[in-house]
This record gives C-alpha cells, structure tokens and sequence, in this order.
C-alpha cells in the first residue's frame, strides 16, 4: 500500500473541500491521484471538488462503526499512501480506528505535509499539534500509509479547477455495527456568528453574576460585536451554550477584548487568530496580559463602565462601519 | 460488574513555556498529575460503582514518579491502580503505547466496561479510546455522558458538535467520557486516609507483560520526530496612566491608531 494517491473523508462538505484543496497543494509536484469519500445518496453532488475519484457510500453518517467500515473499504481499493480525515468528533473516531486497520502511522491535528518520493514508495513528513496546540510537532513517518486527521481552517478551500471526478459506488457490505442508535437531541448553538464576529467580547469569570453580562452586552452592542467566553462560563454556569478554545469554538475578530479571563492556554487557543488582543483583569499577573496587545489592570465592574462612556462620548465606531 | 479506569499521569500544558528566542519547548520542571479530564473517567467509574455496585480498577501507563499521585482517584472510590512503567518516558507513538495498554488490559482479565477519557489533558489526541475498541473488538461509546447499565446493556448519550445522540451497547464495552461530562467528587480526610492502604501496583513490559522493548520500537510507525513551541508575538504593553478614565481614552487612542476604530474626537 504505497501508491502515489490520497484519501480524503469528512461528513462535512466544507471541511471535505478543504482536505481535497489541502491533498491537491500537498502533492501538485509529484500529481498524485485524490480520491474523496462521500456519504449519502447526495454524496455524487461532491464530485466537483477537484479530486479525481468520488466514492460514494450509502451509510448512516451518524454510526462511527459504518463510516469506519466504508472508509477502510476505499481505501483498500486505493491503497493510498495519506489518509486524510476531517477532525470532528467523528472524524477523531475514524482516524485512529483506520490507522489501526491498515497498520498506519497516525497523527492527530495535523497542520501540513509534504510527500517525496523515496526507494520504498512514498515517504511522508507531518506536522501536527502537540501538547493540546502549546506546540507543533514534524514527524517523519516510515514507509508505509499515514493518517492526518485535520482540522477545519488548516487548508484554505480553494476553487481547484471544477472538473467533474470519476463517481464509483462502493457497495461493498458492511458488518452489522455494535452501536445502536435511539435518538438524537440537538443542542443549543451560536450558530456559527461568532467565527465571522469581527469584534468579540470574551468573558470569563471575573464577571461575577448573570445579570453582570449586561455590561459586557453593552460594549458589544456599542461596537456591532458578539459576546463570547471561557469554558467555565458555559459548562459550568451554564451562561452560554458553547464556549471558546481547545474544544470550543474559535474565533478571528479584527478585535478582541477579554474580561476577567485569565488566559490559560486551553483558551488562549480558540483566541489566539484575533488580529489584535485587549486583557482587562484585575490580576497583573495574569497569564493573559502575555498573550495580549495591550492589558488594562483594572477591575472590570470599574473600567467597563468608564470605557463605555468614554467610547458613546467619543463617538467612536468599529472601524468596518459604514 | 469489573470496571477500568484509564488515567493518564498528564503534563499540565499551561505550564509548558516557549523560548521566545529559539520557540523551544520548556518541558523540564513542568508539573505532572493524572489530568483534569481523567478524573473525570474516575467519578463516572465511581458513580457506575455506586449505581451497581462494581470492583474499580485504574490502569495507567507512565513514570514510576506517578506512583504517588494516584491518591485523589482513590479516595474517590477507585480501588486500585496498575501503574505501567513506560519504557518510552511519553514518546512513544500512538500504537505502541495501545499496544502496551491492550496487553496490560488482557492480564487484568475480562472486565465489563472499560473507561477512557475522550483525549488526554496532554497528548489531547483522542486515540486511546478508538484503537482499543478496534484492538479488543470491543463496542465504543466515545464522548459518553449519562452511562447506565442494565441488563447487561449500556446506554449513554454521545455529546457531539451539535446534538446528544442517545445509544446502548452490549457489556463488554468501552466507553470514553465527554468532556466535563463527570466533575469529579471531592474527597473527605476519611476518604483520603483510607485511601493509603489501597494497593499501587507496578507492572514493567518486559517481565509482567512479556513485551519486549525492541520488538515495540519496531511497531512504531515513525522514523523521527522534532517539535517546537506555537509563538504569536503580541505587543504586551500595558497602559499606565493615573486613573482608569485615562486608560480608557488611551486604549481607545490605541485601537484608533491600529485602525480597529474610527470617527471621534477627544
Ligand atoms: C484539557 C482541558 C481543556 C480545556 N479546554 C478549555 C477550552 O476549550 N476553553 C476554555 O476557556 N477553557 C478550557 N479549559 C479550562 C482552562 O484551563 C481554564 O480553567 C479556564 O479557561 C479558565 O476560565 P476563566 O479565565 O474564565 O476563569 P479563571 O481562571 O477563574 O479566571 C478569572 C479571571 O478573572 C479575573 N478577575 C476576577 N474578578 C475580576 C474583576 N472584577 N475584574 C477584572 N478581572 C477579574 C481574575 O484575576 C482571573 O484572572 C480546559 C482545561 C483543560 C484541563
Ligand atoms: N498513558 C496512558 N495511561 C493510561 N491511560 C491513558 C494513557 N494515555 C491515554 N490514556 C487514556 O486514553 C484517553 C485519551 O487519551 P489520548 O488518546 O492520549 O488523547 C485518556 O483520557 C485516558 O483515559
């Protein structure tokens, strides 16, 4: 198994197009073949996303065991040297279940690759996240296939050039899963404004009660903003329905100002795109203030107030208003 | 009912620091603890205990300077640990150390469930969970919240991106727990002195688990590895001025400068 292809999986239509815009960068040298995997009756509509191969399968995207299946049914007809899955929760089932069958190297949160060709097939060079995202790691993988699991923003999806791939259905059958599924509750989301926010307000807990997120809304209201926050505020306090980081959103405003966060690194993560950085914290020695613009030391009950004033008297609006 | 508990003796990332001049990673003298998220494995196998009724063992591969910390999730309710000197101090890849977990799990004998946090605090790589299932044939029930068991069956919702999925499997299981899914009990002096006398248990590849160290070096998929730390320069200035009004004029000055705001005047 060591052919100059690749395997792209991911339940998700824009992260799928990302992964094949990623495999086609990563091997334009050398032309390696892209072969993408598409689930659902409507899967042939992803068959112009510039891989060269589509393969179809009918399963229940819902069951890890399935899509498990389906995937290492693909790629023993590819025989791919790089696996790359998409890194949802899914995808981070997937990954490593697929590396063990085909006996793979794995890598989770992969940021890039690079191919080359060497004596015994192709060799792979990743790198990866490690340490929860404090640093990157660049592995270089003996011979043999590789899984990437790649998160959504690692690839820009670039329009690659529309030409309609090969769409093969795989039919091959599929063991009985042992999970079995009863049910399926939504949860409550921002529904993805906070990743387009281009000012955010990011809260942690030094806001004290509930009601005190008035003074944060204000200032978000001021400046067409968005309120966001730690993982604290919402999976303990329950504030909020999904919260900021390492396993919560993130996001990439023009600006962000944090309040009474201290700055662990968890969430530094889902924070640490933002074009420019403001801390206000009481604490000056606050992790956060090192990972900042510019920091105000400064209870927040006390300057928020006086910046609110201060930005109403001033007239002062985001700089993308019109 | 047998229940494992798989705790990892973690790094705490937030203490890892990058050297600003050469982005090397400080990872010497950072602390280490079984991780926020694995105590979290250790209150569901606690609650599953209590529910039950169940004999709770804890399996974790790491330093013998783990043997010490290992108290809190026994005064929780865990009734012993197996500690698996790691021959590879961390670094080994993913395989090799599901490898050495799997037959680790294979001499503690048949359990009925098998809990795994969904990642480590540390290696944060949600791998563990899915390699055992697909090592030990085993049903999964990653991201699980709620986990009961009846009748041989276990049922628990899946915390997902965007919705709760509720399931079952049939026992034996393994199951890997949502994040902050189960925050972990705290312990009374009682508990905690109780918890002297449970047994710490070290096992090493080579003799308990007939592994050998060049054969493991051998299923390891990769050739070599380097890393550095992630740095974002950030300007770091903090504003010093007499009162907090000043401070707010000042930032705002910053962000006009910085073209993040526009219009006013002073
Ligand atoms: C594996 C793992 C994953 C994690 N993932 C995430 C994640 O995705 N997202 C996330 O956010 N966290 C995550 N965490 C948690 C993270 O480590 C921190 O515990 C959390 O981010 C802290 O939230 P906080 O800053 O709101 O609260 P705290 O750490 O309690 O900080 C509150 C801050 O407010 C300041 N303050 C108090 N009162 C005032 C006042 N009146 N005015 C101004 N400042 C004030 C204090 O000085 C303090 O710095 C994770 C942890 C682990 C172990
Ligand atoms: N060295 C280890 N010893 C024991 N359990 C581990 C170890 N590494 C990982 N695990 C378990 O696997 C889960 C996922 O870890 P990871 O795949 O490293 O993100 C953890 O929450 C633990 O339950």
């Amino acid at each position: 198994m060591n052919s100059q292809a690749i395997l792209v999986f991911s339940e998700d239509a824009d992260l799928l197009k990302e992964l094949v815009s990623g495999a086609k960068q990563g091997t334009k040298a050398q032309d390696w073949r892209i072969a993408a995997v598409g689930v659902g009756k409507e899967a042939s509509a992803l068959a112009n996303l510039g891989e060269d191969v589509l393969y179809q399968v009918d399963v229940d995207v819902h069951n890890p065991e399935l899509l498990t299946a389906a995937l290492e049914a693909a790629a023993r007809k590819v025989e791919p040297s790089i696996v790359l899955v998409g890194a949802t929760k899914l995808g981070l089932e997937v990954a490593p279940r697929i590396a063990e069958r085909l006996a793979a190297g794995y890598a989770a949160w992969a940021t890039g690759f690079e191919v080359a060709s060497g004596t015994e097939g192709a060799k792979v060079m990743a790198q990866s996240m490690i340490f929860a995202g404090v640093g990157i790691a660049t592995h270089t993988f003996k011979a043999g296939p590789v899984v990437l699991s790649v998160a959504r923003g690692i690839f820009d999806s670039r329009q690659v050039d529309g030409k309609q791939a090969e769409v093969v259905v795989l039919d091959t059958p599929l063991p009985a899963p042992k999970l079995t599924i009863h049910g399926y509750r939504p949860k409550a989301m921002n529904g993805g404004r906070l990743a387009q926010a281009r000012f955010v307000v990011d809260v942690g807990q030094g806001v004290k009660e509930r009601d005190d997120l008035q003074i944060t809304q204000a200032l978000a209201n001021l400046l067409d903003g968005q309120l966001s926050c730690s993982r604290p505020m919402s999976a303990d306090r329950d504030w909020f329905p999904e919260w900021v980081g390492l396993s919560g959103a993130k996001i990439k405003p023009e600006l962000c100002v944090t309040v009474g966060v201290s700055g662990a690194v968890q969430h530094i993560i889902g924070i640490r795109d933002s074009h420019l950085i403001v801390a206000v914290n009481m604490d000056e020695g606050a992790p956060i203030f090192s990972q900042a613009d510019y920091g105000v030391v400064a209870d927040l009950y006390e300057f928020l107030p006086l910046l609110i004033e201060r930005i109403s008297a001033r007239g002062i609006r985001p700089a993308w208003a019109t | 009912m047998r229940i494992l508990a798989l705790i990892k003796y973690s790094m705490d990332v937030a203490e890892v620091k990058v050297d600003p001049a050469t982005k090397e990673l400080r990872l010497a003298g950072v602390p280490e603890k079984i991780g926020a998220i694995d105590k979290n494995v250790a209150e569901a196998a606690v609650q599953l205990k209590e529910a039950n009724g169940a004999a709770l063992q804890a399996l974790c591969l790491g330093p013998l300077a783990a043997t010490d910390s290992f108290k809190d999730v026994l005064a929780m309710g865990l009734d012993e640990v197996f500690l698996v000197e790691d021959p590879f101090a961390g670094a080994a890849d993913g395989r090799v150390a599901a490898c050495i977990l799997e037959a680790a799990i294979r001499k503690l004998g048949q359990f009925d469930l098998i809990l795994c946090g969904f990642a480590s605090d540390d290696g944060y790589s949600y791998q563990v969970a899915p390699r055992l299932a697909e090592r030990l044939g085993l049903p999964l029930v990653s991201y699980g919240r709620q986990l009961k068991v009846s009748d041989g069956q276990l049922e628990a919702e899946r915390d997902l991106e965007d919705g709760l999925q509720a399931v079952s499997v049939s026992l034996p299981a393994l199951a890997s727990i949502a994040e902050e899914a189960y925050p972990p009990r705290r312990t009374t002096l009682m508990e905690a002195i109780k918890a002297k006398k449970k047994p710490v248990n070290v096992w090493h590849v080579e003799p308990d688990l007939g592994l050998v160290r060049n054969e493991l070096e051998k299923l390891s998929s990769i050739e070599s590895s380097s890393q550095v730390g992630v740095m974002i320069q950030r300007k770091q200035r903090m504003l010093k001025t007499a009162t907090l009004r000043e401070s707010a004029d000042q930032l705002i000055d910053l962000l006009l400068e910085e073209k993040v705001l526009k219009g006013g005047s002073k």
